[in-house]
């Protein structure tokens, strides 16, 4: 695996496993997006699967919504919340929807506007992942990391050790620590509250 | 057995729990270490078969 920082832009020659090619699949129909969570640390070599892929997306009117759905249909997803087109754009301003392939549901795309200052973040920041058999775009590392310790359930400290998030973190962290932006993830271990946590990181 | 005769010492639990996570995160360290010093399509393919047995065709 090579990082390329100053380029935002991984190297990577694994072999793609079944989420991989779910996902390719899926994010070969859009020009703008980024994914974020759970599946970037997969990607990026953790130990576990997901059942889910978040991905974040510029909003758009309703006219470019129902073009980009009837591709993704085209491509054999479904939306699995509901089967009509308003409903699904009503639904998607206000929350996430997702999309499998036919009568699948394991696994699935979590699709969602980007709403916040740190989507649009990991959105103008994303990093390019070069794969064998096509890209993808990823939110920047660092805050992966600063946002996994915020997501870990509160509690003592043998449980949140061992809530996945925590160990997301600690996977990316321990792969990358020699190559993060140290600065700009204290910012965001700041923005985030989560300095506390550095300790699980150690 | 019956359910009602099953003993659970929660002291010995809670001890396991402990260990357990750290044993957890020891294999994470493991792990990412590996990741680095092996090439990708090394802890690839032993990454895909945990990943892949999750997924139907």
């Amino acid at each position: 695996m090579e990082y390329n920082k100053g380029k935002k832009e991984i190297k990577l020659n694994r072999e793609l496993n079944k989420l991989d090619r779910f996902v390719l699949d899926f994010v070969d129909l859009l020009d703008d997006y980024v994914i974020v969570s759970g599946y970037v640390s997969i990607l990026l070599g953790r130990s576990r699967a997901t059942e889910d892929i978040d991905l974040l997306i510029p909003e758009m009117d309703e006219k470019e919504f129902y073009d980009l759905l009837k591709k993704i249909r085209g491509r054999g997803f479904e939306c699995i919340n509901t089967s009509k087109e308003r409903e699904i754009f009503d639904m998607l301003k206000e929350h996430a929807i997702r999309f499998a392939k036919i009568g699948r549901p394991i696994p699935n795309i979590e699709f969602k506007f980007i709403k916040t200052d740190m989507d649009r973040y990991s959105y103008e920041n994303s990093i390019k992942v070069i794969l064998n058999q096509g890209k993808m775009k990823i939110s920047p590392i660092e805050l992966q990391i600063a946002y996994k310790l915020f997501l870990a359930a509160d509690g003592a400290d043998e449980e949140i050790q061992s809530d996945k998030d925590i160990e997301d973190a600690r996977h990316l962290y321990k792969v990358f620590n020699e190559k993060i932006n140290k600065e700009e993830f204290l910012i965001f271990i700041n923005k985030l509250n989560v300095r506390k946590r550095l300790r699980f990181l150690k | 057995m019956k359910v009602s005769e099953v003993k659970v010492d929660l002291e010995e639990l809670k001890k396991f729990k402990i260990q357990n996570t750290k044993e957890r995160l020891e294999f994470i360290d493991f792990w990412a270490n590996y990741i680095k010093t092996h090439l990708d399509e090394d802890w690839s393919k032993q990454q895909n078969i945990l990943i892949d047995s999750q997924i139907k065709d």
